[in-house]
């Protein structure tokens, strides 16, 4: 489903990813960890193409990234939900329409649109707050907004940037009930955090970066 | 299909959110397009002129004195053989003295006295109105004042060039004037695409990340340039009718000979459509390739 193969990613003299080698079956749900700067978010980033590795070879979904085209970009995007770390919402654009946008570029009609952001609102408890504008929103309001965005479109794979970053405790536990859900329906999920709480008592597969290559991968 | 009335939708709203920088660029194109209008008008009317000028162009040719009838005819009908001649008419000497009489009126006693006509016999030719060139009435000239039996030949060169010489301007400003303006459009909207472009930089960047397309990302901004352009175009269309009624049609109550001016309606449906292509343009150029990575 996705998979790297010696990928290496560097910032001018800044080695950020050094031969970074990973699988992820379709239908698993895997953790990336690592302390702050490790290079998680670069990871996500590479797999949507927001960058371009330096080295190695990425495939998604049996798609060798390398070989797209610049229009067949869109494309892949659209099979990956992502929750980005700063949530990446418009804040001109009401809670809803920030959902409803990533159906608009599909080219979805007005009436599905309506009824499938939301679906995705209710997943994340905002429909009370459909109309409101990012801005007048707590932290944690926002990421389940960006978490609403990211799943709206049913995505293969579903992407999460420090999803529970500015949610408590509770909260981060509805998410991570949310995304199990989710996998459960057959979504591959890949989330990055530091939050080591995430993982205490997780069954699920967890990759720790640190320094830009993998120390150890755990699977409990 | 819900894609492009999404684009309409934001297209709008982008227009009504920055209406200030959208109205002055609107009346921007407006008054540009309403000078191309104007100039139209004029060098229209112009132009109308200068093709009628050539109807007013003749050559003479004056006859030896005496001349044969035979041969007389023998030049008429060769010069009217010739492509280049619209009319032939032969002036008889008699003719010539009852005109020359007629325009002297009562200053005839000039002519006592002379107990012969003074005139010759002479041929009034008349071009048609393509050969009205400087290079064609020179060329004419030479080769019928070779033909025997004529004396000697007169043509207003001068009118000939000046009429051509009309008519080249006429052209020349028309383009002109047209592509300045024209190009003063395409700027006026391409700076107010990319201003717009760059207010929305942050947006686009999330727009890509979402897996939206170029053409996506592009039709709204396309679509501004292109409304802003069809009403420019609109307000130049109603500018040109206040200025022909208020202007030329009181003008012409005073200076009757302002009638005849024409109005070239075909410009004013085409102001509009004028006005989007131009919007449109700028708009791509102001927006240039999207690049996804
Ligand atoms: N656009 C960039 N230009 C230069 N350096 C960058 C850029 N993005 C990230 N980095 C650097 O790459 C390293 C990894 O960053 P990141 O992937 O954001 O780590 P993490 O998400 O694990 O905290 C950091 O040292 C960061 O400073
Ligand atoms: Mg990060």
């Amino acid at each position: 489903m996705i998979s790297f193969k010696n990928v290496s990613k560097f910032y001018d003299h800044n080695t950020v990813l050094k031969n970074v080698s990973f699988n992820i079956a379709k239908g698993e749900m895997a953790f990336i960890t690592g302390p702050s700067g490790a290079g998680k978010s670069t990871l996500l980033k590479l797999m949507y193409m927001a960058e371009l590795p330096d080295e190695g070879d990425i495939t998604i979904e049996s798609v060798h990234l390398s070989s797209l085209k610049m229009s067949e970009i869109p494309m892949l995007r659209r099979k990956i939900g992502v929750v980005f770390q700063d949530f990446k919402l418009i804040n001109n654009l009401t809670v809803f329409d920030n959902v409803a946008l990533a159906l608009h570029i599909r080219g979805i009609s007005e009436r599905e649109i309506r009824a499938m952001a939301s679906e995705s609102l209710k997943r994340v408890n905002l429909r009370h707050l459909a109309e409101s504008f990012p801005k007048s929103l707590s932290g944690g309001e926002q990421q389940r907004v960006a978490i609403a965005r990211a799943i709206v479109g049913g995505p293969v794979v579903l992407l999460a940037d420090e999803p529970t970053g500015n949610l408590d405790p509770g909260t981060a536990l509805d998410i991570i009930m949310l995304f199990r859900e989710l996998n459960d329906q057959g979504t591959t999920i890949l989330i990055a955090t530091h939050n080591r709480e995430l993982l205490r008592n997780t069954d699920k597969k967890t990759l720790k970066l640190e320094g830009g290559t993998f120390v150890q991968e755990e699977i409990v | 299909m819900t894609a492009s009335s999404y684009s309409f939708k934001s297209a709008f709203k982008s227009l009504a959110k920055e209406k200030w920088i959208n109205i002055l660029s609107t009346l921007t194109v407006g008054s540009s397009l309403l000078i191309i209008t104007l100039a139209v008008f004029f060098l229209y009317n112009i132009e109308f002129i200068a093709n009628h000028l050539p109807e007013r162009f003749s050559m003479m040719a004056y006859l030896q004195d005496p001349i044969s009838q035979e041969d007389t005819q023998k030049i008429i009908d060769t010069l009217r053989t010739r492509p280049e001649v619209l009319k032939v008419r032969y002036i008889s000497k008699e003719e010539a003295l009852l005109e020359l009489k007629q325009t002297l009126k009562d200053s005839t006693h000039i002519l006592e006295g002379l107990d012969e006509n003074p005139l010759t016999s002479s041929i009034e030719i008349k071009l048609r109105k393509e050969f009205v060139t400087p290079a064609t009435t020179s060329r004419m000239a030479t080769e019928i004042k070779k033909m025997p039996g004529i004396d000697t030949i007169y043509y207003g060169e001068r009118i000939a060039e000046a009429i051509h010489m009309l008519k080249r301007s006429v052209q020349n400003i028309s383009i002109i004037i047209f592509l300045t303006i024209s190009l003063g459009v395409v700027f006026v909207t391409y700076s107010t695409v990319k201003i717009l472009f760059y207010r929305k930089k942050e947006e686009i960047e999330i727009l890509k990340l979402l897996g939206a397309t170029g053409s996506f990302i592009r039709a709204p901004f396309l679509i501004e340039g292109g409304v802003i352009g069809l009403f420019g175009g609109i307000l130049g269309v109603a500018g040109a009718f206040v200025f022909y009624f208020a202007v030329t049609y009181r003008l012409s109550m005073v200076i009757p000979m302002l009638k005849t001016l024409i109005f070239p309606i075909g410009v004013l449906i085409a102001l509009p459509f004028v006005g989007i292509i131009l919007g449109v343009i700028g708009s791509a150029i102001a927006i240039g390739r999207i690049r996804l990575w």
